[in-house]
């Protein structure tokens, strides 16, 4: 592994808006290596802009941001040399197969065409995909284009994956293939940044988890710190989350008008 | 069920073609198509605009037969033989625009109907296969009846009147009338023999459009030779029916040939079916038959036998094609192609700059509206070659050569470069995300980008050269044009970075894609403008004098040059992390 520093990521009181909306508003935190980092929270969090500031696609308004050391706005492309992205929509290009996509990305990054088929092939068989190496990714289905974007993220073999809701549209099968692949990038040494809102998920693989509510932060733990914080030891990450985000009593209420809605209507 | 009330379904099913076939051309901006037929009703009734654009194409074409009945009643007596050929040959040609023009404008809407694909939903209904081939059928005559109404009146009724008013007075009503029948006749079939290969080609189309797994290079290829021919038969239309015009009634006048020699050529053409005998045996009811050999009559009768022979066989092929797209069994085309296994994934990578240019290309030749664009400087030429041909710019301005031709053929230069830039910097948008997370110097991106400057635009303008041959002004403008070889390059480099200035200015970079779209339509009249003006400098510079193109050129490569290495520097640094 040749990253020299101890912190893979470190962003510290991160504030980005957009005209009035601020999506991320003085958040601040930190990813080491070989750890799975899940970033959660409800629908406009702010969980995405995060990530596309960290990858230099957005600019912060203000804040520190390190990323391998390097500010990611500055040194653009140094920084993505070493991170793969998996996109909250799996925007590839739908006028190309995927033979043209991953020669065109091997190509971008510089990869050696030897090694490089080899993982492909071994991607491939294991997402079960071969089929389409030759189809327009127009004509592809939502989970075969995820599993194409995924892919493509791990080509370079990145030191850290930033994940983007990877898991929407794949199958039972190729999901637990993906939660294989992270475990094995995290134990090799590499990161994973995940944003998400399965919390199952979150719950399963993630090492550490932060919070995000409004584009604050509203807690930063392991499942135990998390729990402890609110008050619920022992319980799963879902209460914990509605809990933290002061969600819980919002949705007592809403499921009691639900309730007395569609029982109205039965009548 | 009613005829009638499928009929009705049909229109359902005709509106969904059309937004097929439109969603089809729009590419990746599919989004962008969709809310702006929301909101606006001119788009949505774009292809009603078409439809009487073609109308009135049709009709147009009239002047033909018009034309040539007049100079044949006007000239019959000086050289039958010759006069014969000509009206045969006018008439002809009217019946091959007629085709071509109902193709030209109906296959860019048709080929959404012959796709299938609009008929997926209507097998979901109740109806049986029958109904269903019955749609197909109401739904295609939909789609061009205007066109075909206007094409089967426009021969009767401009060669009655013509007939009328040139020798009504000495050919008496019956003759007219039996010439007013003949002419029907032939209208009727000619409509549907167009109809027919308007079918059969829309499903050729339809099949190289929307094949998915068709092979890349050969798809590519057809693709933008169809776009090509699709513009260039046009504009030629346009040329033609202009030139026609003028040139028409000189045909009847002269003749290059010997009497043999042009009753021979009369005797084999008439034979001909297609496009001859319909011509031939129009001519031959116009003129006094006497006066006709018998051999041509025969010869045209015959070649009318053989033409209603075609019509039938194609009229049974298209029926069957008809049947065929609203079948539920061909939705797809899907060509039998074996399955892609493991050993046949390899990677085969090239500079960064050359797999940018290779996937532009692979994007712009898949999505209609890309292809327009790159192919427009083509029209250059044609423009060269319509103004050239009216003859109305001939005026040299300053000492070098500079003409008023020239001038407006650099409007169109301007135009080309601007949208060119436009087009090629809206590749990278649509926010493909893989690419924004590539660790790419944007110089690379751009530098893909700047063959197309260096290429297009000089071959149009040197086609256009040839264009202008016989014109007075070639020599001034051959020369001017040599001297000017390197301000097409640049002023296509200048626009392409002045958009980028405009809209991609970050705070340590230059991205290519349209990151600051605020005030969007001003930033594109301004970049226009800039182009414009910078243009404006170059041609003042011709009139003034060779040495001031030159000392204007180098100028502005030294600018360019500099403007480009600032906002794309090169990398100071090659780094590469592997675990
Ligand atoms: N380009 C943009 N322009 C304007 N507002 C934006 C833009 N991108 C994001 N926002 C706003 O910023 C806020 C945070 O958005 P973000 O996409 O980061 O949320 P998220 O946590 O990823 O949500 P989700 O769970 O739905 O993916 C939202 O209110 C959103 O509307
Ligand atoms: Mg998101």
């Amino acid at each position: 592994m040749s990253v020299k520093s101890e912190v893979m990521v470190k962003v510290d009181n991160l504030v980005k808006s957009f005209g009035n909306v601020v999506a991320v508003n003085g958040l601040s935190f930190e990813v080491k290596p070989g750890e799975i980092f899940g970033l959660l929270g409800p629908n406009g969090a702010g969980k995405t802009t995060t990530v596309k500031i960290l990858l230099g696609l957005i600019e912060e308004d203000s804040g520190e941001i390190e990323v391998f050391g390097l500010d990611p706005s500055k040194e653009e492309v140094k920084v993505k040399d070493r991170i793969g992205y998996v996109s909250e929509d799996p925007l590839i290009y739908r006028s190309m197969t995927p033979r043209m996509l991953f020669n065109f990305i091997s190509s971008i990054r510089k990869l050696d065409e030897k090694e490089t088929t080899e993982k492909l092939k071994y991607y491939f068989e294991s997402f079960e995909a071969v089929e389409y190496y030759d189809k327009l990714i127009a004509t592809l289905s939502r989970g075969n284009k995820q599993k194409m974007q995924v892919i493509a993220s791990l080509l370079h073999e990145p030191d850290l994956l930033i994940a983007d809701e990877p898991l929407t549209g794949l199958d039972a099968k190729s999901a637990k293939v993906l939660k294989e692949i992270l475990e094995l990038h995290t134990e090799r040494g590499g990161s994973v940044i995940l944003s998400t809102h399965i919390l199952e998920v979150a719950e399963e693989v993630c090492d550490r988890i932060a919070i995000m509510d409004k584009g604050k932060l509203v807690a930063i733990g392991t499942l135990e710190e998390l729990s402890v914080m609110a008050n619920k030891a022992g319980a799963d990450l879902e209460d914990i989350f509605l809990k933290l985000t002061n969600q819980d009593e919002s949705i007592t209420h809403i499921v009691k008008n639900l309730r007395k809605m569609l029982g109205n209507n039965k009548k | 069920m009613k005829n009638s009330e499928l009929y009705k379904v049909s229109k359902r099913v005709y509106k969904e073609a059309i937004l097929h076939a439109q969603l089809q051309a729009a590419g990746s901006n599919q989004q962008r198509f969709l809310e702006r037929i929301q909101k606006d009703r001119v788009a949505r009734s774009q292809n009603i605009i078409f439809k009487f654009m073609a109308a009135v194409y049709i009709a147009s074409l009239v002047f033909l037969p018009v034309i040539s009945i007049f100079q044949i009643y006007l000239n019959f007596g000086s050289n039958p033989e010759w006069i014969t050929f000509a009206g045969s040959l006018s008439f002809s040609i009217f019946f091959i625009f007629q085709l071509v023009i109902l193709i030209v404008f109906a296959l860019m809407l048709s080929w959404g109907i012959m796709s299938g694909g609009p008929y997926e939903w209507v097998h979901t209904l109740p109806f049986n296969r029958n109904h269903i081939q019955k749609i197909g059928l109401f739904t295609f005559a939909r789609s061009i009846n205007i066109q075909l109404i206007v094409m089967s009146l426009v021969l009767p009724i401009g060669v009655t009147t013509a007939v009328s008013l040139a020798a009504g007075l000495y050919l008496g009503i019956g003759k007219i009338f039996l010439i007013s029948i003949v002419s029907i006749i032939i209208s009727v079939l000619n409509t549907i023999f167009n109809l027919a290969v308007l079918v059969i080609l829309g499903r050729k189309l339809a099949i190289v459009m929307e094949e998915y797994d068709f092979n890349s290079k050969r798809a590519n290829f057809v693709r933008i030779s169809t776009m090509v021919i699709y513009l260039i038969t046009s504009m030629l239309v346009v040329i033609t029916i202009q030139y026609g015009i003028e040139k028409l009634p000189i045909l009847f006048q002269i003749s290059p040939l010997t009497a043999g020699s042009t009753s021979i050529m009369n005797i084999v053409l008439s034979f001909i079916a297609i496009p001859f005998s319909l011509g031939y045996l129009m001519t031959i009811f116009l003129v006094d038959i006497s006066m006709i050999p018998s051999l041509v009559i025969v010869g045209s009768v015959t070649g009318f036998l053989l033409y209603i022979l075609l019509v039938y066989l194609v009229t049974k092929k298209a029926l069957k094609t008809l049947r065929n797209i609203s079948s539920p069994d061909i939705k797809r085309f899907d060509p039998k192609r074996k399955k892609t296994v493991v050993d046949d994934i390899k990677i085969k990578s090239t500079t960064p700059t050359r797999a940018y240019m290779k996937r532009d290309i692979s994007i712009i030749t898949r999505e209609t509206q890309q292809i327009m664009i790159l192919i427009m400087p083509i029209m250059i030429p044609v423009y060269a070659a319509i103004l050239g041909f009216t003859g109305a710019f001939t005026v040299v301005l300053g000492n070098t050569g500079l003409t008023d031709l020239y001038i407006v053929l650099m409007f169109f230069i301007v135009m080309n470069s601007f949208i060119l830039s436009v087009s090629l910097t809206n590749i990278e948008t649509g926010g493909e995300t893989i690419t924004a997370s590539l660790p790419i110097n944007p110089r690379e991106q751009v530098k893909a980008k700047l063959p197309y400057f260096f290429s297009i635009i000089i071959v149009a303008i040197l086609v256009a050269q040839i264009f202008l041959v016989s014109s007075p002004i070639f020599y001034p403008s051959l020369y001017l044009t040599l001297a000017f070889l390197p301000v097409f390059p640049l002023i296509g480099i200048s626009s392409l970075l002045f958009k980028i200035l405009l809209f991609g200015k970050l705070k340590n970079k230059f991205a290519v894609e349209e990151i600051r779209v605020k005030y969007k339509i001003y930033k594109y009249i301004l970049g226009f403008v800039f182009v414009a003006c910078l243009m404006a400098l170059f041609l003042y510079t011709a009139y003034v004098g060779y040495w001031a193109i030159f000392t204007a050129e180098a100028i502005v490569s030294v600018i360019v040059f500099f403007s480009f290495n600032y906002m794309f520097p090169k990398a100071k640094w090659k780094v590469k992390y592997i675990f």
